[in-house]
């Protein structure tokens, strides 16, 4: 049994069909207009325990309200929702205590207390065991480096402490599930690091499933094996990032650097079909197939030809990869190479 | 097995009893943290309750000048109207102080900020309720008290123990009322979502008019204060049964019921509304 069991998940906001200023306000205030938005459409997802999966999409997509729903926030308009043995919006409180829940654009901490206290108060509400919390608190404050603001209230603190506090605050009652919204935006490389290596922590000493939303690849590959992507309400991909490399990431790109300006690049062209080649002076550059040539024949092709000082090869990016997906770009439904992981396109 | 069932039922009458006391822990728990930030950061609610006494006063005198030119109003004495006013003041001061929060959740419902109350593991309705201080409830409650001293010394009523009981429940109970009026009126928001609706303030205002005695009223307003919005069982009713005014006293008695069926109405809408809250698209 999975612990996150969604089929055919779905929610329709309804939303003002409103022209921007105060004439739009009026006008809208006599027409009511509306207009329904699919946000999530019909999405199928299971998660089981332990898993890491980062979810992704462009602006808008759905992420956020996905989340909503699993946390129980939100009511889903049809579909069926189960997590871990419960309907999230029906049992509110129940679930409250199994998952711990973060939104980068909010914060769970209470503004005008130190920060302490919000955690003692989350002790309270969790009913957290005293030692159990001592232990926590003093692993987490250790790990995410909270000491020196742990005495000042969360509205005078930093967006990269406030951040590092509510993922504290939200995992002190060890929770099974933790959801988190984007919880690296906006922060710099050094909190970000801190902060993904501390949930990694969480993923392999407690086990603990984590459900991420995010902008950021780097969160992805620190954090997570799985990667479900979705557009427009519907999930156009669910696989593991190694699939998700082998299957689209096909484009390689080797850089050389060569002792002398090559002639002509005409007789490595021809040894070579198919790939883009690119010269600037002394370097050289060629786009090739991964599946069609290795990439030593190709670094054999260009030595056979010019004299090499130096090479490197480019790994996929998967920033780019994901960027295409969102753009259609890359038709995930055909794929000639190995069998995509995929739920709908 | 007999014995099995009644110890069942005992415990988990027990863990209910728990179950009570944690929330009540917890609303006082979440309450203090409310006062801690307020009192080190706002000075300026000695100004609101001041001037919350102020406008109650003006109200006072004006009742005063009426009095001046009839002896009675409807067969009702000063001073029992100026108990019914007393009672308006002790239970909005009591609303405002410790449960203020029932202001802020058509904010917090827009704003989308309402989700954290639903992640966490106790009743959002509790968290709202405690979710505010309104110090200037303090000036509201100690008026309202002194009034009603006042009032009581005045009318020729035998201060018996069972009436001071009577009139304590009664207290209770028309601050209960009044609570569940203000959550109720506040969960309009989930129907009607903008920052400030004017819903909760609208009711707010009808009880105004149960600080007259409703016979002065058409009959639609007093079914508008007596079954829908119930603010007569705030102030009319109890004073009628603690001055012993045999027409409406028993009515009076109906007091603690009428409580328990706003906290039910309250609850429901509450909760109706709850399925309809759809966050905020950010
Ligand atoms: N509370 C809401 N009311 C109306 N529309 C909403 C609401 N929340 C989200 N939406 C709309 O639903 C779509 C998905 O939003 P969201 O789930 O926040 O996307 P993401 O998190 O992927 O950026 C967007 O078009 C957004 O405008
Ligand atoms: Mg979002």
């Amino acid at each position: 049994m999975p612990l996150i069991e969604a089929r055919g998940l779905t929610k329709k906001f309804r939303q003002a069909v409103k022209e921007p200023g105060l004439v739009g306000s009026l006008k809208h205030f006599f027409t009511r207009q509306y207009k329904d938005k699919l946000a999530v459409d019909h999405i199928d997802l299971s998660v089981e325990a332990g898993e890491s999966v980062a979810y992704l999409g462009p602006n808008g997509a759905g992420k956020s309200t996905t989340i909503k729903m699993l946390t129980g926030i939100l009511v889903p308009t049809s579909g069926s929702l189960v997590v871990d043995g419960l309907v999230p919006y029906e049992r509110r409180q129940q679930n409250a205590r199994k998952i711990g829940v973060v939104f980068g654009q909010r914060t769970q901490l209470w503004w005008d207390i130190p920060v302490v206290e919000s955690f003692n108060l989350a002790r309270d509400m969790y009913e957290i065991p005293p030692r159990r919390y001592k232990e926590n608190l003093g692993q987490f404050t250790e790990m995410l480096g909270l000491a020196e603001f742990m005495n000042i209230p969360a509205g005078k603190i930093s967006l990269g402490q406030r951040m590092r506090a509510d993922l504290c605050m939200a995992l002190l009652h060890d929770p099974k599930l933790l959801y988190l919204d984007e919880p690296t935006i906006g922060l710099d490389i050094a909190v970000k690091d801190r902060i993904r290596k501390f949930i990694r922590s969480r993923v392999e000493e407690r086990g603990t499933t984590v459900m991420l939303t995010t902008h950021d690849l780097g969160d992805i590959e620190d954090i997570c094996k799985r990667i479900v992507i979705i557009d427009n309400g519907k999930i156009i991909h669910d696989g593991d990032l190694a699939k998700l490399k082998d299957t689209y990431a096909r484009d390689r790109v080797i850089h050389f650097q060569l002792a002398r300006p090559p002639e002509s690049i005409e007789p490595i062209c021809a040894e070579l079909p198919a790939c883009e080649l690119a010269t600037d002076g002394l370097r050289l550059s060629v786009r090739f197939d991964r599946f069609v040539f290795a990439a030593g024949e190709i670094a054999a092709a260009v030595m056979s030809h010019v004299e090499v000082v130096d090479f490197r090869i480019d790994e996929p990016e998967v920033e780019a990869l994901i960027r295409k997906v969102y753009l259609g770009q890359l038709s995930l439904d055909s794929p000639s190479q190995p069998a995509p992981a995929v739920v709908e396109a | 097995m007999a014995a099995d069932v009644a110890a069942g039922t005992r415990s988990a009458a027990a863990a209910r009893l728990v179950a009570a006391r944690r929330l009540v822990y917890l609303y006082f728990r979440c309450l203090g943290q409310q006062m801690k930030a307020i009192m080190a950061y706002e000075a300026n609610f000695i100004v609101l309750m001041f001037s919350a006494v102020l406008v109650q006063l003006a109200g006072l005198a004006f009742i005063w000048a009426i009095f001046q030119r009839i002896p009675d109003v409807n067969g009702w004495t000063f001073w029992q109207v100026v108990m019914m006013s007393a009672l308006i003041f002790v239970t909005e001061g009591v609303g405002s102080l410790f449960f203020e929060g029932t202001w802020r959740l058509s904010y917090l419902v827009y704003t989308g900020q309402f989700d954290q109350m639903l992640v966490r593991p106790i009743s959002p309705i509790v968290q709202v309720l405690a979710g505010a201080v309104g110090f200037n409830g303090l000036g509201n409650i100690v008026t309202g008290f002194v009034l009603i001293g006042i009032a009581m010394a005045n009318v020729p009523v035998q201060w018996t123990p069972g009436r001071v009981l009577m009139l304590v429940i009664l207290l209770v109970s028309a601050a209960t009322i009044r609570v569940a009026i203000n959550l109720a009126s506040a969960a309009s928001t989930f129907w009607i979502r903008s920052p400030w609706s004017m819903v909760p303030m609208f009711v707010h205002q009808l009880g105004d008019f149960a600080k007259y005695p409703i016979t002065i009223y058409s009959v639609a307003v007093q079914a508008l204060i007596v079954v829908a919005v119930p603010f007569a069982f705030v102030s009319f009713f109890p004073t009628a049964f603690v001055f012993g005014v045999e027409a409406w006293s028993l009515a009076g008695l109906l007091t603690p019921l009428v409580a328990i069926y706003a906290v039910v109405m309250a609850v429901w809408i509450f909760r109706v509304g709850l399925n309809r809250y759809e966050s905020s698209g950010h």
